[in-house]
């Protein structure tokens, strides 16, 4: 009998977590397809793309489903709806598809008062998934726009370009380097950018130009004084975006920060 | 005549996991070149008849990892409970060592054997994968087969030497052949380690171009997620050790026939509770530094874990680390009936009960669900409004601190229930103690509630002061509680053995709770690799290569649950066989020194 208790007590506890299991939604991780959208994709087939990368691998909701850190676009904000609904107000003169699509590509262009700007790496997706990504958020409340023309021309365009990894910019001016480098997305200069990381204001009198170049190479190596939270957080892929003779301009320029 | 019958079995023993390893190596030898040679492919992936490819090896995994979890965990028991008994001078401690060693030494066969099983189904399913790895890996299998070698001779050492080196000096050599055991058992999985999280967190200079010759070894070897899950393992076979001795101790007790042996096992099932719950209790801050580690090594990885397809697998672990908790909680508090003097603590036991339920509700608060437009509507938004505020990290945090604390002070009261300290500072001790658990809740309070008005950045830094006053108070507690106890005057010795049936059921539980955890973790860290044999650089392309949804996987960690308790219960029964174990010493007797610290 003792036994047979012992037998019961096993298999409920087995059986009832089970069933919790089973209970909740199931949900599966299914393989994304590749995308390799013709000029007649469908409306549908560009916003259930949108979807799976809005909620995977553009990895989205890391920001977006924190209403802190970043505006929620699947629900109301302030009032004014979901983003398929506020995107076309937000910008007088812009409409929906041109104000989201300028949001991804250039994040710095409008930031929401009262939150950082978007580190979103636009440039790692090809222009199709940029324009999955605007289909799927037109779709929250709005009317979708983005048409099979605008994949088709996105494509010539990404066939044209240089592969990941090249420079964003030819320029050898410190500032459009940073700027195009989102690097005033986290450092302050000149009153321009964001006070998340260390700011680029008197850099030259904290330290040297020998640290400021390891810092960009292997910014996980070393924290800065004061940010030692932040450690791990700027991207290592910086480096890669940058000529040789960039990155030297950047080091001189903020070596030169200060007194 | 004993000693010769007792190296044929121990031959036996030696013989079958040594067979099995040499069988592994000897298939790889046949398998190599002369194929290739002949200009001959691989196949990527091969077919299991009725459950899959995926499902074999996922079963084979599994009771690899447990029986491995149980001959890392179960040493590490064994010494410390020998080294008590040294330090004592109680030889029940030594005797309890001995008789999990003898378990151990069956165990291992085990152990080795789903070894084997797992290597052959990985070699025959999924070739490619393994080719890869033991490319990538190869140093570092050979130097695994050697420690394994080493760990096998040296349990041998420590089990036949049992007797023999039994005094002086030669029992401090005996305890240092158990530290050498398991020495070897953290090497051994520390190098297995190495495969699974390179898996996961691939260093990031390889790519799905990089040939696996071109990776650079100690790269992927220590790579991102290696030493979160070494702590990780590390403490969870501890825990896991703790809950089967705990739950071996609760099935001998509930079919004893005489006081002694309930007593024996009584208090057996109290040394393994003990042990799990201790080690349960740092758990919680290794898997939060591994949880850390995995978003800082890739972001959209840590939202899978935690907001993507597996967001509902933390409610499912929050309700079994819930049922844990207050398992191992209602095990201490039915366990002060037998304790004289426990009456005046027992009050509190249902504030205890309190905090320890709101912590599982807080814990279990869904947060970053992925949900359909239809559900956002219903709930008004991406999170519900009232109950989405509690499922943030700041709230869990603080609950999962908080049922720390109340569980240790379980603990505390447990040991001091039949303790009258006899210092002169004992009141003010006492009160330092209170103000220490006061001063930490209240810290843990104020982190979590600050944590609502900062921005997530800040806010995860909250954290470590959280755990830091959690520990910085478990320690001083402790600390005190040893000083305190010195030469405390008895209220009366336990009762070992007058323990209702109920608390015995209360260890099963653990034990099968503790072992499906494992499997749903396992699940979850395999998990987040989605259709990705290595992340981003090897893709799955099988047809198993979706990860399946929470349901489907329950079913195969129950299936593997059942067979693992199945198997061990076998050993056991068959170590029963081999030698019926000592049963002295223990009707009564004071509470075992580790409870008090005394």
């Amino acid at each position: 009998m003792t036994n047979l208790k012992v037998l019961g007590v096993v298999f409920g506890t087995l059986a009832v977590y089970t069933w919790v299991a089973n209970s909740i939604p199931q949900l599966e991780s299914v393989v994304p397809e590749e995308l390799s959208f013709s000029a007649d994709v469908t409306e549908s087939e560009l916003v259930a793309a949108g979807q799976e990368l809005f909620r995977g691998g553009g990895g989205c909701l890391v920001c977006h489903g924190l209403p802190t850190r970043a505006p929620n676009l699947l629900t109301d904000h302030e009032g004014q709806g979901t983003i398929g609904q506020r995107c076309a107000t937000r910008v007088p003169g812009e409409d929906c598809k041109t104000y989201i699509y300028e949001s991804l590509t250039s994040p710095m262009a409008y930031v929401l008062e009262g939150f950082d700007p978007m580190v979103f790496q636009a440039r790692v997706f090809s222009g199709a998934q940029i324009w999955a990504l605007v289909a799927f958020l037109q779709d929250q409340g709005g009317t979708v726009t983005v048409t099979g023309a605008d994949v088709a021309v996105a494509a010539e365009a990404d066939a044209a370009a240089p592969a990941f990894g090249g420079p964003l910019t030819a320029s050898m001016e410190p500032l459009e380097i940073m700027r195009a480098n989102l690097c005033l997305g986290c450092h302050v200069l000149d009153g321009e950018g964001v006070a998340t990381g260390p700011p680029f204001d008197g850099m030259g009198d904290r330290i040297d130009a020998d640290r400021i170049r390891r810092s960009i190479l292997d910014p996980a190596a070393e924290a800065a004084e004061g940010y030692e939270e932040l450690l791990g957080q700027m991207p290592p892929t910086v480096v890669d975006l940058l000529t040789a003779r960039q990155l030297e301009v950047l080091v001189q320029f903020l070596a030169g920060q200060g007194s | 005549m004993s000693d010769r019958l007792s190296l044929a079995r121990g031959l036996r023993r030696t013989t079958l996991p040594l067979l099995c390893g040499g069988a592994v190596v000897a298939l790889l030898a046949l398998l190599a070149d002369p194929l290739l040679a002949q200009g001959y492919t691989p196949r990527d992936y091969g077919d299991f008849p009725l459950i899959g490819s995926r499902a074999a090896v996922w079963i084979a995994a599994q009771l690899h990892l447990f029986f491995a979890a149980f001959v890392l965990g179960v040493p590490m028991f064994a010494v410390v409970a020998e080294l008590i008994g040294m330090l004592n001078k109680e030889e029940r401690f030594d005797k309890l060592a001995k008789e999990f060693t003898r378990l151990l030494l069956v165990s291992y066969s085990a152990t080795a054997i789903w070894g084997a099983v797992l290597v052959f189904v990985l070699i025959t399913l999924y070739p490619r994968v393994w080719g890869y790895l033991a490319e990538v890996f190869a140093p570092s299998m050979w130097v695994y087969v050697g420690v394994f070698f080493l760990e096998s001779f040296t349990l041998y050492l420590y089990y036949y030497g049992w007797d023999h080196l039994k005094k002086g000096r030669a029992k401090w050599g005996h305890l240092a052949l158990g530290v050498l055991l398991n020495i070897w058992g953290t090497i051994v999985m520390v190098i297995a380690n190495s495969w699974v999280t390179y898996m996961m967190s691939p260093p990031a200079e390889v790519t799905p171009d990089t040939a696996p010759d071109m990776v650079r070894f100690w790269s992927a070897f220590a790579n991102a997620t290696w030493m979160p899950i070494n702590i990780h393992r590390f403490i969870a076979n501890v825990v896991f050790g703790g809950a089967i001795v705990g739950a071996y101790a609760a099935f001998r007790f509930l079919n004893s026939e005489t006081e002694e042996e309930r007593a024996h096992y009584d208090w057996m099932g109290y040394i393994g509770n003990f042990v799990a719950i201790s080690a349960l209790i740092v758990l919680p801050f290794a898997g939060y530094y591994l949880g850390r580690e995995i978003y800082e090594f890739n972001q959209q990885m840590g939202t899978t874990m935690m907001g993507g397809f597996m967001s509902w697998l933390w409610v499912v672990q929050a309700f079994l680390i819930g049922v844990l908790f207050l398992a191992g909680n209602y095990y201490l508090w039915v366990g002060m009936g037998r304790i004289p003097g426990a009456e005046r603590f027992q009050p509190y036991t249902k504030y205890m009960l309190v905090v320890l339920v709101l912590g599982v509700m807080v814990w279990a608060t869904p947060r970053n669900m992925i949900a359909s437009r239809d559900e956002l509507t219903a709930m008004g938004g991406q999170f519900h409004p009232f109950l989405g505020v509690l499922g943030v990290m700041s709230a869990k945090n603080t609950a999962v601190n908080l049922m720390i604390l109340t569980t240790f002070l379980s603990f505390l009261l447990y040991g001091r229930a039949n303790k009258r300290p006899t210092v002169s500072w004992a009141q003010r001790g006492t009160t330092i103690q209170a103000a220490l658990f006061v001063i930490a809740a209240a810290i843990v309070l104020f982190y979590g509630v600050y944590g609502y008005f900062v921005p997530a950045i800040v806010r995860i830094g909250f954290s470590v002061y959280q755990v830091l006053a959690v520990l910085t108070a478990i320690c001083g507690v402790m600390t005190l509680n040893v000083l305190m106890m010195q030469g405390a005057e008895s209220r009366g010795d336990i009762r070992w053995g007058q323990m209702p049936d109920r608390a015995q059921y209360a260890l099963l539980i653990l034990a099968v709770t503790f072992t499906w955890l494992m499997g749903l973790m396992g699940f979850a860290r395999s998990g987040i690799r989605q259709h990705w044999h290595v992340y981003e650089v090897m893709r799955d392309t099988s047809v198993d290569a979706a990860t399946p949804a929470l349901g489907y996987a329950s079913l195969v960690i129950s299936a593997c649950v059942l067979m693992f308790l199945g198997m061990v219960s076998f050993i056991f029964w068959v170590g029963g066989l081999a030698e019926k174990p000592v049963i002295s010493g223990v009707g009564s007797v004071p509470s075992p020194e580790l409870a008090t610290g005394d």
